[in-house]
C-alpha cells in the first residue's frame, strides 16, 4: 500500500558508504524506525523515512547526534 | 491525505524515460529529472524511494503496459496467418506510438534491472505466445521449431525494420522511413518462410 504523503520525512544526508549506512541501520533499529530508505546513488543520500509519529526535528537531532549532516530536503 | 496527482506522476515518467534513453542509466540522476520535471527533488523522493525504485516502477508499468497492448484482440487458437498479421499490427504499434517507452525497455533488456522486470510480466505474454506457436505447429501450419527461432523469424525482422526507422537511417547511412508498404511486404515474405 502507498504510504501516505505527510507521513514522508525527507532529508539531505552525508551518509555515503556502506560502513554510514550500517551505523545507521542499527541507530534506526534502536529506535524502532523501520520504514527507511537512503538512496547513495544520489549526491544527497538522500534519506527517506516513512512515520505517522517523527518529526523532522527528531531525525534531525537524531542523524545528527550520532556524526552525520543531516537537514530536510526542500 | 493529498492526493497522488496523476498529471505529474505521468510527466514524471515520460520525462524519466526520455531522460534515461539520451543519457543512459549511469548519467541518470534525480536532480536532473526534478529539474527536467520542474519540481523539487523532493517531490520524487515522495514517489520513490531511490533512483533504483524509480526506474523498476516506471520500468514495470511500462513493460505492462505495453504487453497489454501486444496482446490486444490477438487470440491465440486463430489461424497462423490471422494470429500473425494481428501480432505484427500491435507490436508495430506499440512501437510507433510509444517510441520512447519502446527504446526505453530496449535499454533496459541490456542492462541489470532486466530480470527485476521482466521475471513476472512477460510471464503470460510468453504463454499466450507460447500456445499460439504450438496450435500452428498441431495444425501443421508450420514446422516443429525452436521458439527462439520462431521468434527470429517471425518477428526480428519488424523490430529491425522499426530500429531503422527510429534512426531515420538504414544501412550505410540512406535515409529511411518505414512505410504501411514496406511493413505488410515483409510480414509477407515472413508468412512464406514459416508456411509449409
Amino acid at each position: 500500500m502507498e504510504p501516505d504523503f505527510k507521513d514522508i520525512l525527507l532529508f539531505k544526508t552525508n551518509i555515503q558508504t556502506a560502513d554510514d549506512k550500517m551505523l545507521i541501520a542499527k541507530v534506526m533499529e534502536k529506535h524502532k524506525i523501520e520504514q527507511w530508505t537512503v538512496d547513495q546513488q544520489d549526491v544527497d543520500c538522500v534519506l527517506r523515512i516513512v512515520s505517522p509519529i517523527l518529526k523532522l526535528d527528531d531525525v534531525i537531532q537524531l542523524v545528527s547526534k550520532n556524526g552525520y549532516q543531516c537537514e530536510e530536503l526542500t | 491525505m493529498r492526493a497522488r496527482d496523476l498529471n505529474k506522476v505521468e510527466l514524471v515518467k515520460q520525462k524519466a524515460m526520455e531522460l534515461l534513453v539520451k543519457i543512459g542509466f549511469e548519467g541518470f540522476t534525480m536532480n536532473k529529472l526534478a529539474k527536467e520535471c520542474k519540481i523539487s527533488v523532493a517531490t520524487l523522493y515522495i514517489y520513490y524511494k531511490d533512483k533504483d525504485d524509480l526506474i523498476l516502477q516506471i520500468a514495470m508499468e511500462e513493460a505492462e503496459r505495453m504487453s497489454d497492448i501486444m496482446l490486444e484482440d490477438f487470440d491465440p487458437e486463430v489461424s497462423f496467418e490471422v494470429g500473425l498479421r494481428q501480432q505484427w499490427k500491435n507490436r508495430a504499434k506499440c512501437m510507433l506510438e510509444n517510441p520512447i517507452t519502446a527504446q526505453f525497455l530496449e535499454q533496459l533488456r541490456t542492462s541489470t534491472y532486466q530480470e527485476q522486470v521482466y521475471g513476472t510480466i512477460v510471464n503470460n505474454f510468453k504463454i499466450t505466445l507460447g500456445k499460439f506457436m504450438t496450435n500452428a505447429i498441431n495444425r501443421g501450419e508450420i514446422n516443429p521449431m525452436q521458439l527462439e527461432v520462431y521468434w527470429s523469424v517471425a518477428f526480428a525482422p519488424l523490430y529491425n525494420l522499426v530500429r531503422f526507422h527510429f534512426d531515420g537511417r538504414s544501412i550505410g547511412g540512406k535515409p529511411f522511413i518505414l512505410t504501411d508498404k514496406a511493413l505488410w511486404g515483409t510480414f509477407e515474405l515472413v508468412l512464406k518462410a514459416l508456411k509449409k
